[in-house]
């Protein structure tokens, strides 16, 4: 089902702020094609363990291995180009551009000829293109011109999620994509982190929700201040089990 | 654009019943008519009351004489107020820039063309210099805006009377009073001053809203956070910004010597409020994200066309005044009501990320 | 909807504000051109609207217009700044009045603009404050600021018969009047043996930087005996130096300008002399010479107008009617 070498993996990551410790010698690891479920307490580290494999937080020390080799995410710009995603909490898009210039941001589509040369974009292919991957998930965005910050959490949801999606090309994080979402809408995401599966990206799905976690992930990794305590097969584990290796009841067990 | 129901994939919410798709669209795009039906308002209302003077030509052509150098610097004021900056320090780098110019113009000597051109070249350099100075404290040094060009606006007013010991300079090419300053464009009535500043203005407006530095002002002023981790080099656009705007009131500095043929240093005293002013009621939010050129534009008449027609109507001065606040806190209630009605259009689910995507709270 | 809502009434409040403001505009609100009946329309830009020289100017001017049966009605920028008062006088202009009586607020930068109207045929008259070349002007008509220098010299003397150090406070180079002024002064002071003049220091119309100054220079010259402060936060600023180095008794103020402000300064005994202008006169003379003008009569083309000198003897008697006003 996966491949021996992990697509992301991370050693003994640490960071502290201060006198607090977030990360502390943590391991992770996800493979393509592979949902790993990063569950914990609050102030687990997930967030920032999500941060710091997506080139926005520096690290104290650890060591960040991509298809294998080292590499050094000292940036977001240094994830995208190895094709690693994020769909923040905040959805981090900028609510008074469109879903095409959302989807676009820092990756224009120049304007053909020397008009791009000056800096013009081609609007209208960035639009047919957006449009375009928004069908491929299945979205419906309904305007690809008005502002985001008018549109329902939602279709911004569906927005940051395409937007991921389409740029992705090894991993992709989902840090809480459902905390704001109905169910028929949360059903719906877990329905894209299984397309967004199927083809080859590794999905990393940060949740408080543990029948979505059992009902969606290949794995579970629970954190638990600043370190994973425990791995577990999703088939094989139950709510209880990841409850209590989250508050510590377990510690020292799982595989 | 069409759409299929069928909400299959990714989640998306189900809009308003019968509720135009371009709702907030058409809200901001309507922002900036809104404020030019106004100025029609405003226009038409003189006319009735001075129909022999108010609307004739002759008027009309010295309000868009005595706009243009305002429009100049509205251009670089548009793109900082979109990133939800300020740039108090326009007026005062214009009269340093225009000291040093006239300085160096002074020391070449000559009244020709040749003297002109290096006076602009430096009145531009000089602008440019001070706006670096601006962006660099801003987005390196984390400065707020604000400070930050208080701090210029100090820096450059007192430069420029250091350099020039209080004393305007009143010696500028003639070639620049006689074309720049007073002139026309051939064969017409039309002010070359007003031409020069359209051309600028429709230039900058064309990269505002078509290329991607207009693209990452908004995005900037939008939700920098997120421009930041798109890979949007934040630090550089702000600091361009600023140097932009410095430019612009440098370019302003050269076309105030053309038309009042002295430095002027006492004066452009309400040069960056008056200019800020306009910004804010052609529509740009001062929250940032939001804003056209045009609107700028539109907003830098409705105070010049109010103070004329109330000269020619014979209203006490201050009134004036009063008027023209009245009209900027208007704007910026619209704006405050078009932003709340966009928060709540945005549905209540999302409690979460909407707070944090809207800075300030409806 | 919503935007339709704002729009419609935000047009109506503008309406409703410009309507109603017009309601209450003073006379000449048909603005209108010249007509032959002698029923003139006189248009007064002041240098700053709000001053208490420039009010007292306009009541004068108001009350010789109304003599004359002529119409008047005052402009002013909202500081003294060319860049403000241009678009005001360009406005003034197309409103084409009879007359324009003007206090240029820049000489070199207003000279274009009141050319201009010149030209368009309106009788220009510069009050207080003139142009680079005011031949275009009908007439001009200013207190004789070298006369004033003079006066305050003599003021300095009267407080101190002795003669002594005196220094002149003033506030930034290259303005026509004050410098006029300090040229008067210094040619005074220079003539007069018993006195010595140490110099002329600018303190950039920032009472704060007055004082700095002056305690710098009580504390080269401790027997400084007079101080002419060309303004009032010169004056301001002067007294509260002298007040910090302790000499309030042996040094003298005179101040220029007798605004409410300068008066209470007086009469607490901050400044010991006033030399006052006499912007009424000015005023009314503007008028006269605009009307002269227009009925084609023999105008002086230069006017000056004199000084009082006021102290706490003269300030509740003969001096009375030379402090300005803050409304007519």
């Amino acid at each position: 089902m996966t491949s021996t070498i992990p697509i992301l993996e991370a050693r003994g990551l640490t960071r502290s702020f201060g006198a607090v410790r977030a990360l502390d010698h943590v391991d992770f690891d996800i493979n393509a094609g592979e949902v790993v479920a990063l569950i914990g307490d609050n102030g687990a580290g997930k967030s920032t363990l999500v941060k710091a494999l997506s080139g926005n937080l520096a690290l104290d020390s650890g060591e960040i291995r991509y298809a294998g080799g080292v590499v050094d995410l000292n940036s977001t710009t240094a994830a995208s180009k190895l094709g690693i995603e994020t769909v923040f909490q905040d959805l981090a898009l900028a609510p008074h551009l469109n879903p095409a210039q959302n989807m676009f941001l820092g990756r224009e589509i120049p304007a053909p000829g020397v008009l791009g040369k000056l800096g013009f974009l081609d609007t209208k292919a960035m639009r047919l293109r957006s449009k375009a991957a928004f069908d491929d998930l299945g979205a419906t965005v309904r305007s690809m011109t008005d502002p985001v910050g008018g549109m329902s959490g939602g279709q911004r949801q569906a927005i940051a999620i395409a937007r991921a999606v389409a740029w992705a090309k090894g991993v992709i994080f989902l840090d809480e994509p459902t905390a704001a979402l109905g169910v028929v809408q949360t059903k719906n995401v877990l329905e894209t982190i299984r397309r967004v599966r199927d083809k080859g990206v590794g999905v990393v799905f940060i949740s408080h929700n543990m029948p979505n976690v059992i009902e969606v992930a290949d794995r579970v990794q629970v954190l638990r201040l600043g370190r994973r305590i425990a791995t577990f097969e999703a088939k094989k584990t139950n709510m209880e089990e990841l409850v209590a290796a989250m508050t510590g009841a377990l510690d020292g067990a799982g595989a | 654009m069409t759409q299929t129901a069928a909400p299959t994939g990714v989640p998306v919410a189900p809009n308003e019943q019968g509720k135009a798709p371009n709702f907030l669209a058409r809200l901001t795009g309507i922002q900036s008519f809104q404020i030019l039906l106004v100025l029609i308002v405003i226009f038409l209302i003189f006319t009735l009351l001075a129909p022999t003077i108010f609307p004739n030509w002759t008027n009309i052509r010295q309000i868009v004489q005595n706009v243009s150098i305002l429009a100049v610097l509205g251009i670089g004021m548009t793109f900082v107020i979109i990133t939800s900056g300020i740039d108090l320090s326009i007026g005062s780098v214009l009269v340093f820039s225009g000291v040093v110019s006239a300085k160096v113009m002074q020391a070449i000597g000559g009244s020709g063309w040749g003297t002109a051109l290096v006076g602009l070249v430096v009145a531009i350099v000089v602008g440019l210099l001070w706006g670096l100075l601006n962006g660099f404290l801003i987005a390196k040094a984390k400065v707020p805006p604000l400070i930050v060009t208080l701090g210029t606006l100090g820096a450059a007013l007192g430069l420029a009377q250091v350099i020039t010991n209080g004393v305007d300079i009143r010696e500028v090419p003639t070639v620049l009073t006689d074309t720049i300053g007073y002139g026309n464009v051939v064969g017409t009535t039309i002010p070359l001053i007003s031409l020069l500043a359209l051309v600028i203005v429709v230039i900058f407006g064309i990269i505002l809203h078509k290329t991607k530095f207009g693209l990452y002002t908004f995005a900037v002023g939008s939700n920098e956070e997120a421009a930041r981790r798109v890979g949007v080099k934040v630090d550089r656009q702000l600091i361009s910004i600023y140097a932009l705007s410095g430019a612009l009131a440098g370019l302003a500095g050269l076309l105030s010597l053309s038309q009042y043929g002295t430095t002027a240093i006492a004066g452009q005293s309400q040069t960056n409020l008056n200019v800020i002013a306009a910004v804010v009621i052609g529509g740009t939010s001062i929250f940032g994200g939001l804003g056209t050129m045009f609107g700028t534009m539109v907003g830098l008449f409705i105070p010049a066309v109010l103070q004329n027609g109330f000269v020619i109507i014979g209203v006490q001065p201050f009134w004036q005044q009063v008027a023209v606040g009245a009209v900027l806190v208007a704007a910026v209630f619209i704006d405050q009501r078009r932003r709340a009605a966009a928060a709540r259009g945005s549905g209540s689910k999302s409690k979460v990320s909407l707070s944090s995507l809207w800075t300030r709270k409806k | 909807m919503k935007s339709k809502r704002h729009l419609v009434s935000l047009a109506a409040l503008s309406a409703v504000a410009v309507l109603s403001l017009s309601a209450c505009a003073g006379g000449g609100s048909t603005g209108g051109s010249t007509n032959a009946s002698g029923n003139y329309n006189i248009s007064f830009i002041q240098g700053v609207a709000g001053d208490e020289f420039y009010i007292s100017m306009q009541c004068g001017a108001e009350a010789e217009a109304k003599k004359l049966g002529v119409t008047l009605n005052t402009q002013g920028p909202a500081k003294f700044d060319p860049t403000l008062q241009k678009p005001i006088v360009d406005s003034v202009v197309a409103s084409n009045p009879s007359a324009i009586l003007v206090a240029p607020t820049d000489v070199t930068a207003m000279q274009a603009p009141l050319k201009a109207a010149a030209s368009a045929g309106i009788k220009v008259v510069l009050v207080d404050t003139t142009v680079d070349d005011p031949s275009f002007a009908t007439a001009s008509i200013a207190s004789d600021n070298t006369g004033g220098g003079k006066s305050a010299f003599d003021a300095i003397k009267q407080l101190n018969p002795n003669g002594g150090k005196v220094l002149i406070m003033a506030t930034d180079p290259g303005i026509s009047t004050t410098d006029a002024r300090i040229a008067g002064f210094e040619e005074s002071i220079k003539a007069d043996s018993s006195f010595n003049y140490i110099g002329v220091q600018y303190s950039h119309n920032d009472p704060a930087e007055a004082a700095r100054l002056m305690t710098a220079a009580l504390a080269k010259d401790p027997d400084i005996v007079g101080v002419f402060a060309t303004n009032t936060f010169a004056a301001e600023g002067t007294a509260t130096g002298v007040r910090q180095a302790g000499k309030q008794d042996t040094v003298k103020i005179a101040g220029f300008d007798a605004g409410p402000a300068q008066v209470q300064d007086l009469r607490d005994g901050t400044i010991s002399a006033l030399v006052a202008q006499q912007p009424a006169l000015i005023g009314a003379d503007g008028v006269d010479a605009a009307v002269a003008a227009l009925k084609g009569e023999t105008v002086t083309k230069n006017t000056q107008t004199g000084f009082q000198v006021l102290t706490l003897e003269n300030i509740d008697t003969t001096g009375k009617d030379y402090v300005y006003k803050s409304s007519c």
